[in-house]
């Protein structure tokens, strides 16, 4: 195959593969839901779940069905673009997550923007400067910085800069963002707690696999040819650390997605990890299903790109 | 906070008020300062400043942003669904019930102008006339009718299906009068109606995207696990209508969350702080405090059907192992009274004080589980954050029970699903009750040999049939000598051990007034919107 | 291979100066043995700690909460008037314990697997990596319901899922390492002398990404420690009235604005130990991290 074709190539195996992962993703998290005690009748009249009452509910709602066709129903209807209707509140599934997943991917994209290219060159500063005084700084603060529970650098925050200094707003959701300054100052918070969560992993992993690559025997010989540190690293060593470099980034930045449960609870943010927490409490299960898929989908694009990255960065893997 | 001495509390300050709410005189407040060793030239201070808070001038205007504790896609607008604190609050700004408990626990009308009856039986509940929907349309029987039996209908999904169910007949005589017939007579009937489930609905309602009820304000929007927003009704029946504009609501689940937005003013009603909250609220002149003791408790079940609590003695060996104290200081930071294992508080104007608190007793504890057998053996006790500070009861019950050679092991459970699974379940687990306003309720929800959640499994054929006399008597004084009479057979013989009842505080921005404690529970049984103002 | 690390002009020359009587590389500079230290502590706490704790990790020793430092309770008291010095003595064993389980199990599994899918590739790699993928996409919250609901919470449950949940992170982290050196010259080499996979895996691949996948091991137990206290929401985690440290900070949140010590000391503890494995690793001895032969 020629290598201008191969890209694709991947892609669409890739795209093939993931479509495949998603049905599978789907069926564990079906089976996983059932598995869990309780179904939405009973959840929903909580306390007063007698066995008539809860039988009297679960017919009304149609969830007198075998729950397997009820799936595979839903399953159709997502073929068809339809992601079903909530169990709990009869609103729309779309309804119920177009919002939130705006909120989401807002807060996940300029959080990103943010640290990713902080995190890159504080990695390959301090892997450029091994061992020096900045990179041993670069290390203990990011460790310090990552080994503080998230909850707690959120509640600190909040504690320093909206009720003792009152700079900015406690709450994100709801304040007010009718100037870009404003704006700017309710994202504030949230964007930092999690910019401090996630660059740990890049700021390391850059460093870690930056070094790596110096020491192989082609660093080696361009060394010899008395290139530069910084030309070194850059044009030789950095390319070649791109894959794992790429891996590292994926991972991190797809916990922003689905995993900023507590900032979106501290900040009073509607995001969809909140209503994925919801979902499964409830055991509404199109709603469950619908997140999973979300979060799923954009877990499987950040690690196929990684993957991309990789192959393409890699001359030998071409 | 200058004026204050250094170790009066926010607390004290509450008690202070609440005394002058419930009449106290000032002269009585005078000697329980006195007693208490504050000097008397600092407790006038002290009194003024809680007078100002009871009497002020209402204000009208402003927007009210007010958190409560919990929020998810569950929320509802339907009253019979609804379960939960921000449910109910929402519900009373939309719709009103047909009569309501002010904060002495008397029964007033609300939609209703009266609710008769002559043998308790058969009821009739006449309308105030000239009451309006937001939509326009006016109050009428049909809606009252409609209202009430969607509770019989499974299908809806009532929370009070099995009280509603006593109610035999519900039908219209005339536009404005409603007949509502019981299967036995039941004088609490006007008590029952004023249950936030109970409110009134347009007939023929099934959408529940918005709200279109009678209340003080009118549902601009509403998002389920996110927020709502209501506006002031221009049309409200009851007089000038609520003091504010607009009022949003939605919930912050995080304790120092919620506490660090109202400190930082981006909310100004905070529900339910956590009592160790309080430190942090004293010296704040910004915000202020309500505290109410509705009757709430988390308590211990052991099933009577089930081992251990088969063997004769250890239920009363683990009501004497219960460190009350210890849970009221440490677990509520005093912000709960200590209860004698029945579920009638003092809030209720049943109460039984005779039935005296058990004492914190190890060493009888012990020669009870002695006798039973079970000294030493293995004994899981579920507890779980679903039920309130049950895990921190739990540990403190498993630490007495380790200093006498008792082998505890505290269970800790995922609140999901507590409810469907261990709940009612586990032969040693902790339950949480809500408050009710009648006796009768809490009886035969959680007492009688039928009882949906017969949380110990008690059975006791004396005391069904003392329910159903209490039921129908109309003679309050034989009313109340039965219902003394059931909370001594409670306490003494079922398996429910209640600790404390546990108080309610919100905390809010000192420039609100009018708030009061209520029975029905915290922010005022969840209706306070209505009645609030914002000071400039 | 290639001898000391001559990645850049200073460590060039120093490395070359302290070869004189270990042998190369087997020096070990300060940081790292103050990491060393610290987790050697910590260690000794989590065996024999809960013996010198003052009072049982229960019991309600103070009226008041939030308590300061004082000669009786030398690290305060916690939100229930608990000794916190004897939690914390308690809260060594399950923290270091499970977590060190954890992450062992989750990175070693996860860099073996990651090793082999690289050397093997074709469609060992393409099954074992998407299946990995589609576990990884199954929300974790989910997952440790599941698992609870399913087999019940006990101690050993409670480090298989750890290890559950961080394995694929380390498993794709390593592949993509591996995949990388497994296309150098040297492992071509010996592929056509004819070494086995077990070989290519062990003597080959193994040596050449160790350094940052102990980076990425140092992470995980930082994550592992962090997500305990998580887990005990779930009903997975430690049963009261002991808890982990993370739970500890956790339970005491709320003393954070009232700056108490029950939240300040537990969360010395978490750095303390995190900052040292971390500390550690980046310092190892230069023999084993830049794996000279």
């Amino acid at each position: 195959m020629s290598p201008s074709l191969l890209p694709w190539f991947l892609v669409v195996q890739r795209l093939g593969i993931a479509l495949l992962t998603l049905v599978i993703v789907s069926f564990a998290v079906f089976f996983a839901t059932e598995l869990l005690p309780g179904d939405v009748a009973e959840i929903l009249l909580g306390q007063a779940a007698t066995p008539e009452a809860v039988a009297g509910l679960r017919a009304a709602m149609g969830l007198d069905e075998p729950a397997l066709s009820r799936f595979v129903g839903w399953l159709v209807g997502l073929a068809q673009g339809d992601l079903g209707t909530s169990y709990v509140n009869n609103m729309e599934v779309v309804e119920l997550i177009a919002g939130r997943l705006g909120n989401s991917l807002r807060l996940a994209g300029v959080t990103t923007l943010l640290s990713v290219p902080v995190a890159l060159s504080l990695g390959i500063g301090a892997a450029m400067y091994r061992g020096s005084l900045f990179d041993r700084m670069v290390s203990v603060l990011t460790i310090s910085v990552i080994s503080v529970p998230e909850f707690m650098v959120a509640t600190l925050a909040v504690l320093i800069f909206a009720v003792w200094l009152d700079w900015l707003p406690a709450l994100s959701y709801g304040a007010d963002v009718s100037s870009i300054g404003a704006m700017l100052k309710a994202y504030a918070m949230p964007v930092i707690t999690l910019s401090c969560v996630i660059s740990a992993q890049m700021i390391r992993m850059t460093r870690a696999a930056v070094i790596e690559t110096l020491n192989t025997p082609y660093v080696e010989m361009a060394l010899l040819k008395g290139a530069s540190r910084r030309r070194m690293v850059l044009i030789h060593a950095l390319p070649n650390a791109l894959g794992p470099i790429a891996n590292a980034v994926a991972l991190s930045v797809s916990y922003l997605v689905g995993g900023v449960i507590i900032v979106e609870t501290i900040f009073n943010y509607p995001g969809v990890a909140k209503l994925m927490v919801d979902a499964v409490s409830t055991r509404d299960l199109p709603l469950i299903q619908s997140c999973a898929m979300i979060f799923c989908v954009s877990y499987l694009s950040l690690i196929t790109l990684a993957d991309l990255i990789a192959i393409l960065s890699n001359p030998r893997l071409r | 906070m200058t004026k204050t001495p250094t170790n009066w509390t926010l607390r004290d300050d509450a008690m202070v008020e609440q005394m002058i709410r419930r009449g106290a005189s000032r002269r009585d407040l005078l000697k329980m300062l006195m007693s208490s060793g504050i000097a008397a030239s600092v407790g006038g201070s002290l009194l003024l400043r809680a007078d100002a808070a009871v009497a002020s001038t209402p204000v009208t205007g402003g927007t009210l942003k007010a958190a409560g504790w919990s929020s998810s896609t569950a929320d509802t607008l339907d009253p019979a669904k609804a379960s939960l604190s921000t449910d109910y609050v929402r519900c009373c700004a939309f719709y009103n019930r047909l009569t309501f408990l002010d904060e002495a626990g008397q029964v007033q009308m609300e939609l209703a102008e009266s609710v008769s009856s002559d043998d308790a039986q058969t009821w009739e509940v006449k309308l105030k006339s000239g009451v309006t929907f937001h939509d326009g349309k006016t109050l009428a029987a049909e809606d009252v009718v409609f209202s009430l039996k969607r509770h019989l209908d499974e299908a809806v999904g009532s929370k009070v299906n099995s009280i509603a169910k006593q109610m035999t007949e519900i039908s219209k005589v005339d536009d404005l009068t409603v007949k509502i017939v019981l299967a036995a007579p039941n004088a609490d009937l006007p008590t029952i109606l004023a249950l936030h489930h109970f409110m009134i609905l347009a007939d023929g309602t099934s959408d529940f995207s918005t709200a279109n009820g009678t209340g003080a304000f009118i549902c601009e929007a509403f998002e389920p696990g996110v927020r709502s927003i209501a506006v002031k009704n221009p049309n409200y029946f009851k007089g000038q209508g609520a003091y504010l504009d607009s009022f949003e609501f939605f919930g912050i689940p995080d304790n120092n969350a919620r506490v660090n937005a109202l400190l930082s003013g981006d909310i100004q009603y905070a529900a339910s702080v956590n009592p160790r909250s309080s430190r942090l609220l004293d010296g704040n002149d910004s915000v202020a405090t309500l505290v109410s003791t509705s009757g709430n408790y988390t308590n211990l079940n052991i099933r009577k059907d089930l081992n251990p609590g088969q063997a004769e003695g250890f239920i009363e060996g683990m009501k004497y192992l219960l460190n009350r104290e210890a849970i009221q200081k440490s677990a509520f930071r005093g912000f709960a009274e200590i209860a004698n294992d029945q579920p009638v508080s003092p809030a209720n104007r049943y109460h039984n004080p005779n039935v005296k608190p058990r004492d914190f007793d190890p060493e009888r504890a012990k020669s009870l589980f002695d006798k039973a057998g079970l000294l030493g053996v293995e004994i899981p006790v579920v507890a779980s954050d679903a039920a309130t500070a049950s895990v921190d009861m739990a540990t403190i019950l498993q630490q007495s029970g380790s200093e006498i050679g008792m082998n505890l092991k505290v269970d800790r459970v995922p609140s999901d699903g507590y409810w469907s699974n261990y709940w009612l379940k586990a032969p040693v687990h902790f339950g949480n009750i809500n408050p009710r306003p009648t006796p009768d309720i809490l009886f035969s929800l959680l007492y009688s040999s039928d009882a949906p959640w017969n949380e110990s499994q008690y059975k006791s054929e004396k005391f069904d049939s003392l329910l159903v006399e209490a039921r129908g008597a109309l003679d309050e004084e034989r009313r109340t000598a039965i219902y003394w009479e059931m909370q001594e057979m409670v306490a003494n013989e079922a398996g429910t051990a209640i600790p404390v009842y546990i108080s309610n505080m919100d905390a809010f921005s000192a420039k609100l007034g009018g708030l009061k404690p209520n029975p029905l529970g915290g922010m005022m049984g969840y209706a306070f919107a209505e009645y609030v103002w914002l000071n400039a | 291979m290639m001898a000391d690390t001559p990645s850049s002009t200073t460590p060039k020359g120093t490395t070359r100066d302290r070869t004189a009587p270990k042998g190369p590389g087997w020096r070990f500079n300060w940081v790292g043995r103050i990491g060393l230290v610290i987790i050697l502590f910590w260690g000794l706490v989590a065996l024999v700690g809960p013996a010198f704790a003052p009072y049982p990790p229960g019991e309600i020793v103070d009226w008041d909460y939030f308590g300061p430092v004082t000669g009786k309770f030398w690290m305060g008291t916690d939100y229930l008037g608990r000794d916190i010095l004897s939690r914390i003595l308690m809260g060594a064993r399950y923290t270091v314990g499970i977590a060190l389980a954890g992450v062992t199990l989750a990175c070693s599994l996860g860099v073996i697997l990651g090793m082999m899918a690289a050397v093997a590739g074709g469609w060992f790699d393409m099954i074992l990596s998407r299946l990995l993928d589609a576990f990884n996409g199954i929300p974790s919250l989910l997952f440790g319901l599941v698992v609870v609901a399913a087999v019940g919470s006990s101690i050993p449950v409670l480090v298989l899922t750890l290890a559950a949940i961080y394995m694929p992170g380390s498993y794709r982290f390593a592949r993509a390492l591996a995949v990388n050196v497994n296309t150098m010259d040297f492992v071509t080499v010996a592929r056509a002398r004819g070494e086995s996979t077990p070989y290519l895996i062990l003597r080959e691949i193994l040596p050449n990404i160790l350094g940052p996948v102990l980076a990425d091991l140092g992470l995980r137990f930082v994550f592992i420690v962090l997500v305990l206290s998580g887990l005990s929401f779930l009903g997975l985690g430690v049963q009261p009235p002991n808890a982990d440290w993370g739970a500890l900070v956790r339970e005491n949140i709320e003393g954070l604005s009232l700056g108490a010590p029950a939240v300040i000391f537990p969360s010395i503890a978490i750095a303390s130990l995190t900052i040292s494995v971390n500390m550690f690793i980046d310092n190892l001895p230069s023999k084993i991290r830049d794996r000279s032969e």
